[in-house]
């Protein structure tokens, strides 16, 4: 059979590459490839990589590339065309399922244990800070209630009278069925106290304030501040880890009873408007439904809430190796395992609490 | 064994997730000395110098430092050997929500709580000027040039008075005369403080102004320790090229392509 002949332009461009290669390949696999160079003016890179590609490929099928009425310095530049020979990178085999379901598993016993590590230390420079005061970054920890609490509460307020005005409405239109409108006190009051403020409260910390530690901390480790600390007989428990422990344990509690506060509040706003109800027959509702047992409960799961948050999120962070994209990974992670943590926790403390 | 020596090396093994980065490596540093560690990127430098300086567990092998083994039995080495000692990292590693005066001062505040904020901020002035950098005490690391934050970050690594400072690659990334001038500062400071210092980097210039010795590492191992006058004259051929920057052989080959080339 003969060989196909192509006559080149006089200059190869990406373009032309683009548009061609396709078809002169599949038209070459048969028969081979003659390439017309008679009008080429100029060999650059991109030209040269993909007369050395189509040599290599059609020889390797036995096939032919001939490049006919080369001028004699394009010759001469084409004969210092050299290829380097790279080993073979030998593909890493995919382990079995059983492995990979035990290394996933390993992984996450490492980050459970590492994780309660970090709450143990925690508590024990916590309670080291009461004896000697002095030790304690007070000036850091306050910094870092403003930036992670405070600064958080406008968001968590409109959040929650937006779900307290939501909850208020669907709820009182069942109850007005029955004639029970009365009870949308009690309802919302349990509700936004002992679940709806504490999770959605959590969940937006999850979000703004344990990405913004995750972010934060891992900046420092690729950046090598941490190991800077490190060097300077720092202990990153105690300059990092704590004022930001402290600063979630104080402020989550508050936050949390501010968001249940305004989502009763909205509740009672709802039963004004839509049901009738007078504000001070759904404050003696309300009293009456939610006792200090309630308020126990919950100021209990926040505070366990904002440990989950705080820790999880610092140690995403110490742990993160390599650039800039481990950091972003680093900040998804932190959100998605607080969330399901804080998830997990609040269906366990409702077998404590209902046992 | 030298009995004045501020680290000594024995047999270290070191590595990090799995791998083994250095096998039996061994180097003695004296007194008041300035040893350069060098040798071409991924040679294990800053491996070395992690380890030494405890951000990385050695796998084998003992490190003593200012006549004490370093104990990794807390799982990092004691403070009191970490302060006794100053790192000036690659890129100053300053904190980057602190001012350079803060930065400066952090160690101070941390380890010695009760003293003074007066006092802190005097002694932070005076290795600020040390280091030519008084005028910058109250600006954040992203005001300052590349220059001037390693200038800061060897002003932190000195506040302490360290017996030993180690530096990791202090003239990387800078043009010829700021380099030259945190050389010069470098040599200063061994003069006026007496401190032992260990610099990694394989900047050529800067190694001829500093060093007393060399420990050249090559694939994980020492292939030569010494004066820089004899890696010169009777030194391996690989740390002669180097020192003479010719470029070492590349790995793998590479093979001409026999095009067919036929005449219209």
């Amino acid at each position: 059979m003969n060989d196909q002949t192509v006559e080149l332009p006089e200059e190869i461009s990406p373009e032309w590459v683009s548009r061609e290669h396709s078809r002169l390949m599949e038209g070459a696999r048969d028969v081979g490839l003659k390439l017309d160079c008679r009008r080429l003016r100029k060999l650059d890179s991109l030209s040269t990589a993909w007369l050395a590609h189509l040599q290599e490929t059609l020889s390797r099928s036995g096939k032919k590339l001939v490049l006919v009425g080369l001028s004699p310095e394009l010759k001469e530049d084409l004969a210092k065309v050299t290829l380097p020979e790279f080993p073979k990178e030998e593909a890493k085999p995919v382990p079995p399922l059983p492995e990979r379901v035990g290394e996933g598993a390993f992984g996450l016993f490492v980050e459970i244990r590492d994780t309660l590590v970090l709450l143990s230390e925690s508590l024990y420079w916590s309670t080291a800070a009461l004896f000697k005061p002095k030790t304690l970054l007070r000036e850091d920890a306050i910094i870092q209630m403003v930036r992670l609490g405070s600064s958080a509460m406008p968001i968590v307020l409109l959040l929650s009278t937006l779900i307290g005005f939501t909850l208020a409405i669907q709820s009182g239109i069942q109850l007005q069925k029955f004639g029970a409108t009365v009870f949308l006190a009690s309802g919302m009051g349990i509700s936004m106290v002992t679940e709806i403020g504490l999770v959605m409260t959590a969940v937006i910390l999850a979000g703004r304030s344990g990405s913004s530690i995750t972010a934060e901390i891992s900046t420092m480790v690729v950046q090598e501040e941490v190991g800077a600390l490190h060097s300077m007989a720092i202990n990153p428990i105690h300059y990092l880890v704590l004022p930001r422990f402290w600063a979630m344990s104080l402020t989550m509690p508050l936050l949390t009873l501010l968001s249940a506060a305004s989502g009763v509040f909205a509740g009672m706003i709802v039963g004004f408007f839509f049901f009738k109800l007078s504000p001070a027959s759904y404050l003696a509702e309300l009293r009456g439904a939610v006792s200090l047992n309630f308020l126990g409960q919950a100021l209990a799961k926040s505070l366990t809430f904002s440990w989950i948050i705080a820790l999880v999120a610092i140690n995403k962070g110490l742990n993160v190796r390599g650039g800039a994209d481990s950091v972003g990974k680093a900040t998804t992670s932190c959100v998605v395992t607080c969330i399901f943590s804080i998830i997990l926790a609040d269906a366990v403390f409702s077998f404590i609490f209902y046992y | 064994m030298d009995a004045t020596a501020k680290l000594r090396v024995d047999h270290l093994k070191a590595g990090y997730d799995g791998k083994v980065v250095l096998e039996d490596v061994s180097l003695t540093v004296a007194a008041g000395e300035i040893r350069v560690i060098l040798g071409a990127s991924g040679c294990g430098k800053s491996t070395l110098l992690k380890t030494v300086i405890g951000l990385e567990k050695p796998l084998g092998g003992e490190i003593e430092m200012l006549g004490t083994k370093v104990d990794w039995s807390e799982g990092r080495p004691p403070t009191a050997q970490l302060r006794r000692m100053g790192v000036l990292f690659q890129g100053g590693a300053l904190l980057s929500s602190l001012t350079v005066g803060e930065n400066v001062s952090l160690p101070l505040r941390i380890h010695n709580p009760g003293l003074p904020r007066a006092v802190v901020e005097d002694l932070v002035r005076v290795k600020l000027g040390q280091v030519k950098l008084g005028h910058a005490y109250a600006k954040l690391p992203n005001e300052l040039s590349g220059g001037m934050r390693k200038r800061a970050g060897l002003a932190r690594a000195i506040v302490n008075d360290p017996e030993l400072l180690f530096c990791d690659e202090p003239s990387a990334g800078l043009d010829p005369v700021t380099s030259r001038g945190l050389d010069d500062l470098l040599l200063e400071l061994r003069e006026s403080l007496g401190i032992t210092m260990v610099v990694v980097t394989h900047e050529l210039d800067s190694i001829r102004t500093l060093c007393d010795k060399i420990t050249f590492l090559a694939k994980g191992k020492v292939v030569f320790d010494g004066k820089l006058d004899d890696a010169e004259r009777n030194g391996p051929q690989a740390v002669k090229d180097f020192l003479a920057r010719k470029s070492a052989p590349e790995d793998g080959k590479a093979r001409s392509l026999a095009f067919n080339l036929e005449d219209a």
